[in-house]
């Protein structure tokens, strides 16, 4: 359980932010919630996002707020011309709105990402999706939590495994079909909004950036925040067109990164 | 008539002023309607812990409702203690439950079958035997079922040869014989799936069982735990419990640690993890994803993710009027799913019930529960909570695990304790401890 020194710094902070953030007026209770949230406006830069061709799946309830299963799909060809570049994911309920940003090429083939988020509280989390040819896409979904996110480990963080990652991609793939890849990394994710036993605040540190790399070129590179759950866990797509390799590399905070290569077969 | 509303009446401020929970068991009879009058006629699903302690309280709170439970089996054989039959500290035999005591004592009509079928319009359940009942309140608890498939390879035939010993009975004969004919030296692997499922301290009980087990027959044997979650119930007291009773025999693994299993072959008893490891195991023991019992589902009370979304403070069912649900069943975290909350329920939601037959408001609910667990002979810990209704959700108002530092006393007394749980709470749901 998380103390209950931790509940009223966050709770501060979370204060802190919702004074910015929250409906003043029934109309903007009414209106959905990437209007209602600075983070997601500024993304958005005036624009009104295209109704529907995204898709966000969470749990109704979550029992654990500290590893929230989150999938965000886009309905996208992923041509050269017409692709998704961004996905943008923010949290309404956390001391900091901002999730993540995956960054994505024609050569995922797919819009698809999985991930594990934190949730302080019950709220919505929002999915935002832009376009090469600057169309947007956004959607909130509800989660109710039962056990709050804030429950970040990390004191009980194993440090003989910090650092080590695991990639695993298909066995085979066909050429240009899009085949999913699972990417786990053992990291504390320490939030920056925790005290130790003297009461100081644990200086922010974490996996800030993932990168994939097919043969050499970007496919896919994702921007986290602290609102990723511990042991960073994203699986994403790769449509390969040719043999080579998958490298994946993890920046952290502290200075550390790490790559891992895993084999590409084609027929 | 108007003489059993008022004596109705008067039951349901007694039992607002008890406050409806666990504790209302100390409450007395309550004076029946008026003779000849039915307070109207409730069928419940399932004799269970929720079932029947539903059954039971309605017939306490107002006896002039007609209670018909359906139960196919004669005994109910419980999950809880069913870790401490295969760890040899208990009796198969004292798990069993019969239903003398609601229909000889409560007057509750016990019908042996299985409900195949709900009608909500015509407010009817169908029996397997082709009978219709009618009612005119209907209560499901009847507890998870297994979702088939959904974890690849694991089947209801990989289930013969991978048992998941999740509900009591063949299941956990199979497992028990299973670990009896292993060698000396084998690996006892259980897989523990995502929440939400039943007993979220059970998978962690269970391994402590087997290594007991292993540790006077088999010790040389180790127990590998592959985990879907990176966090458990009462999980600093499990870890220090396993390491002070069984050394290194124990060891569990995570989902970030490459825990999560994502298919099983239960004809090789090996499993395969997210990242690709290959396990094998001598006994192979999965506990599986699971959802209602498939009566909710007929009934048209589930939501997308296979449980029962409820009123909080009746547990109603959201979605079809008429209809409650309890136990297991229900989503109504942060109560776990556990036999004591499903007692808890049952009896708040008897109160609901009889009020809402009077037509008149329930009282305030309030539940409690414990979990204990026992973690070796004389050493038992367990996680306590009391749960209300705030800003329209349960909520927990109060809770706590066993202290980190207990002495050898503490742990001895809390071991003790479980087994008085076990026995005060069959005696409440059965009247037969
Ligand atoms: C290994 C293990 C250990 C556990 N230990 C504990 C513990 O120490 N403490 C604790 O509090 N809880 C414990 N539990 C949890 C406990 O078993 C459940 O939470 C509890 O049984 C839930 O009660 P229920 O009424 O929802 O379901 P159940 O008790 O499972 O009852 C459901 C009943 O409904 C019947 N049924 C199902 N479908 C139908 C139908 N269509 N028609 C008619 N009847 C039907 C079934 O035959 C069954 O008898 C444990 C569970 C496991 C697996």
């Amino acid at each position: 359980m998380m103390s209950r020194r931790m509940v009223k710094s966050a709770m501060w902070l979370v204060g802190g932010v919702l004074l910015l953030i929250s409906p003043l007026s029934p109309a903007w209770a009414a209106a959905p919630p990437w209007e209602r949230v600075e983070a997601v406006r500024a993304v958005l830069g005036g624009e009104t996002p295209v109704p529907g061709g995204i898709r966000l799946d969470l749990p109704l309830v979550s029992q654990d707020g500290s590893a929230v299963p989150l999938t965000v799909e886009v309905e996208s060809p992923m041509t050269v011309d017409d692709h998704v570049e961004a996905i943008h994911l923010f949290s309404t309920g956390n001391p900091t709105p901002e999730i993540a940003v995956i960054r994505l090429t024609p050569e995922a083939g797919r819009a698809r990402v999985t991930m594990r988020v934190r949730l302080n509280e019950s709220q919505s989390v929002v999915a935002v999706a832009r376009t090469n040819t600057g169309r947007f896409h956004a959607v909130a979904r509800d989660v109710r939590v039962t056990v709050s996110g804030c429950l970040a480990r990390g004191n009980d963080f194993d440090d003989a495994s910090f650092m080590l990652a695991r990639v695993r991609a298909p066995d085979r793939f066909s050429p240009g079909q899009p085949g999913e890849v699972l990417t786990l990394i053992n990291h504390p994710m320490e939030t920056g909004l925790r005290q130790n036993g003297d009461g100081n605040l644990i200086p922010q540190r974490i996996i800030h950036r993932v990168v994939a790399e097919v043969n050499g070129s970007a496919v896919m590179e994702a921007e986290l925040h602290r609102s990723v759950a511990a042991n960073p866990y994203l699986r994403f797509f790769v449509a390969p067109t040719a043999g080579g390799t998958l490298a994946v590399r993890w920046d952290e905070d502290g200075g550390e990164s790490t790559v891992q290569e895993v084999p590409l077969r084609l027929p | 008539m108007t003489r059993g509303r008022i004596n109705r009446r008067q039951a349901l401020k007694l039992m607002g002023a008890m406050g409806a929970g666990p504790f209302l068991a100390a409450g007395g009879r309550i004076p029946p309607a008026a003779a000849g009058g039915s307070a109207g006629r409730v069928v419940v699903v399932g004799g269970g812990f929720g079932g029947a302690t539903l059954a039971k309280y309605l017939k306490r709170f107002d006896p002039a409702v007609e209670v018909t439970l359906v139960e196919p089996s004669r005994r109910h054989f419980t999950c809880p203690f069913s870790n401490l039959y295969l760890g040899g500290l208990y009796e198969f035999d004292a798990l069993g439950h019969g239903y003398e005591e609601l229909v000889r004592r409560y007057g509750v009509q016990v019908i042996h079958s299985m409900a195949d079928d709900v009608d909500a319009d015509a407010r009817t359940v169908r029996l397997a035997g082709g009978e219709t009942l009618s009612w005119d309140r209907l209560v499901l608890s009847p507890g998870i079922d297994i979702r088939w498939g959904e974890l690849e390879g694991y089947t209801r035939a990989a289930a013969e040869k991978a048992p998941h010993a999740w509900q009591a009975g063949p299941q956990t004969h199979l497992l028990k014989k299973q670990l009896e004919a292993m060698e000396d030296g084998g690996t006892f692997i259980l897989v523990a799936p995502e929440n939400p499922f039943r007993c979220p301290p059970g998978p962690y009980e269970r391994v402590a069982m087997v290594a007991n087990y292993f540790k006077s027959h088999k010790p040389r044997s180790k127990i590998l735990l592959l985990d879907a979650k990176d966090n458990f119930s009462k999980q600093g007291l499990f870890l220090d419990g396993w390491r002070h009773n069984y050394g290194e025999m124990i060891e569990w693994v995570g989902r970030s640690h490459d825990g999560g299993v994502v298919r099983v072959d239960a004809d090789r008893l090996e499993v395969e993890t997210e990242f690709g490891t290959l396990h094998q195991a001598s006994v192979l023991n999965v506990v599986p994803p699971q959802r209602a019992g498939f009566i909710a589902q007929r009934a048209g009370v589930t939501d997308a993710s296979g449980w029962v979304p409820v009123e909080p403070r009746t547990f109603a069912s959201r979605k079809v009027p008429g209809v409650y649900v309890i136990g297991d069943a229900t989503e109504a975290a942060p109560m776990p799913k556990s036999g004591f909350c499903a007692n808890a329920q049952g009896k708040v939601t008897a109160a609901a019930i009889v009020a809402d037959l009077a037509g008149v408001d329930g009282p305030d609910p309030s539940w409690a529960n414990t979990c204990y667990s026992t973690v070796a002979p004389g050493y038992g810990i367990s996680v306590a909570g009391v749960y209300g209704v705030r800003e329209g959700h349960i909520a927990e108002l109060a809770g706590g695990v066993s202290p980190a530092d207990a002495d050898a006393a503490f742990r001895r007394r809390e071991a003790e304790y479980a087994v008085a749980w076990y026995r005060a709470i069959t005696q409440d749901t059965w009247g037969t401890a």
